[in-house]
């Protein structure tokens, strides 16, 4: 089982050099395509770019991706804490429910200028925007969470006389981590492009800067390895949040191989 | 002091449980109304296990329930302990075991029999001494931390019996515990929780519509048939345990109830 993944994941990784390798190569020699190292230039070359410019690339990334990382807390709390709020109250959640949908339709990209001019700080901006972009499917999946315990498991604790906040800590909360986790493992990815977009509307520092001061001065070396960063950033956003999951909640882990296995 | 001089045990001792015209009337979506239960009454004495057997909505699992208070009768009264079914849950007097094991599966087997313990706040030495008493006297002392889903189905089923019995309930109300398991498990967790009434002694009250594990496991069988739910005929199984299945009494009695059965579903 464990060294069928090991196996799987080798594969992936090398199908994935082998299709950009010979896609680049395809384009440069064949095709003779002049613009051959912006459309796409060999994997290679874009890690050695990587590579020489680690210290300004990295430099940039952990400004990115800390405030990504400071934003998807504060998001994925808010969101836990509407969650709680709308399960507790049916009022609750049909006030908050409508505005949560609305809250949804707001493009990101008119609302981050909005949320900018507002608290006149960049720093700022993207912690704000990557929360909000985290809490509504925090929010969402473990209200979901909430509603999917069973009857029979709440009428236990009720044949306890069990009060209300004990059923939350007892039953409703330990219940819901799986879902709160499928939660957080979309919006994590989500928070890190969030902030680099802010860092696109006309931050100093930060990756999305890297990126857009590359394709305006047409340096693609540069462009490439930011992008390849950027996607390394989103990944290791998801698998942080994945080994969480793997620590916090072995019971639904072993249960997934189980029934995987059977 | 009343010395009662009858070598009845049964009715020897005042009934712990008295059920008085109860009815149940559920009233569904379009406003028809189903009767689940009409006027039932029935006495439980203490440390008797009573059987409620009978078909599908015939009102078996209801009357638990009410006992349970995890439903409301229409009308008619209940009495457990003396006192309403509500104050005998918010006094932690039952232990309840569903169709369904309902464990936990983020808590280990160990700490889902602890489960009720911790909300009955007893203290974590007593707790600890309780769970280990009713997970060896189950036989699942080797899986106590096993997760549930890495026990067999009468595993989990005996687990969530253990969690019953370590709240040293009074009364144990028990809503089909075996239906879900085949014949051969069955007839092993029948023994195996006749053995543990017989050392604790426990009112039980036990839902079933399989007449063998009624006659196997009662002092007494409540027959209730369906349309509308009500109680037909109470049973009087005098048998010595333990009980085989194959003996000629037992067989007689078997007939007795299927026989009675089968007078209800031939009514016109």
């Amino acid at each position: 089982m464990r060294n069928n993944i090991v196996a799987v994941t080798i594969l992936w990784i090398l199908g994935l050099v082998i299709a950009w390798e010979s896609g680049a190569y395809l384009l440069s020699g064949p095709l003779q395509d002049p613009l051959a190292a912006s459309k796409l230039p060999y994997l290679h070359a874009v890690l050695a770019t990587m590579l020489a410019n680690a210290g300004v690339l990295l430099e940039a990334a952990s400004v990115t991706f800390s405030q990504a990382a400071v934003g998807f807390l504060l998001g994925g709390l808010v969101g836990y804490l509407l969650a709680v709020l709308m399960s507790v109250s049916r009022t609750a959640e049909r006030i908050a429910f409508p505005y949560l949908i609305i809250s949804q339709m707001i493009p990101v990209l008119g609302l981050a200028p909005i949320i900018f001019n507002l608290v006149r700080d960049m720093n700022a901006s993207r912690i704000i925007i990557a929360a909000y972009i985290t809490f509504f499917p925090v929010a969402a999946n473990t209200l979901s969470g909430f509603r999917s315990v069973e009857v029979e498991k709440r009428q236990l604790l009720y044949s306890y006389a069990a009060g209300k906040l004990t059923t939350y800590a007892k039953l409703m909360v330990p219940f819901s981590v799986p879902y709160l986790f499928a939660g957080l493992k979309i919006a994590a990815p989500l928070s890190v492009t969030a902030s680099i977009l802010v860092d696109m509307l006309g931050s100093r520092n930060g990756i999305g800067v890297k990126l857009l001061y590359a394709l305006y001065g047409g340096n693609m070396d540069i462009f490439w390895a930011s992008v390849v960063t950027s996607s390394l950033m989103g990944i290791a956003s998801f698998l942080v949040i994945a080994a969480m999951e793997r620590l916090l909640v072995p019971w639904q882990v072993s249960l997934q191989s189980a029934r995987r296995a059977a | 002091m009343i010395v009662s001089t009858t070598v009845d045990r049964t009715s020897a001792t005042s009934p712990v449980i008295s059920i008085r015209g109860v009815n149940m009337v559920f009233t569904g979506q379009g406003g028809q109304e189903t009767h689940a239960l009409q006027e039932v009454n029935l006495d439980i004495r203490k440390g008797e296990f009573i059987s409620l057997l009978g078909p599908s909505g015939c009102g078996k699992t209801t009357l638990l329930r009410i006992i349970a208070d995890l439903l409301e009768p229409t009308y008619g009264s209940v009495s457990v302990f003396g006192r309403t079914p509500r104050e005998t849950r918010l006094n932690q007097k039952y232990g309840i075991v569903f169709q369904s094991p309902v464990l936990y599966e983020w808590r280990t087997v160990r700490n889902n029999i602890r489960l009720p313990l911790e909300i009955m706040k007893i203290p974590k030495a007593e707790q600890n001494r309780r769970v280990d008493e009713h997970l060896e006297m189950v036989g699942l002392t080797k899986f106590a931390n096993s997760y549930p889903h890495q026990l067999s189905g009468g595993m989990q089923q005996r687990a969530g019996i253990a969690r019953a019995l370590a709240m040293e309930p009074e009364l144990l109300l028990m809503d089909e515990p075996f239906s879900a398991s085949d014949e051969f498990t069955r007839e092993k967790l029948n023994e195996d929780l006749l053995r543990l009434w017989q050392i604790s002694k426990k009112t039980v009250i036990f839902v079933t519509h399989n007449i063998s594990e009624a006659v196997f496991l009662s002092d007494r069988v409540v027959v209730m048939s369906p349309h509308p739910g009500r109680v037909s005929k109470v049973i009087d199984v005098d048998l010595p345990r333990p009980r085989s299945v194959e003996s000629t009494e037992f067989f007689s009695l078997y007939s007795t109830i299927r026989h009675g059965f089968e007078g209800v579903f031939h009514q016109p």
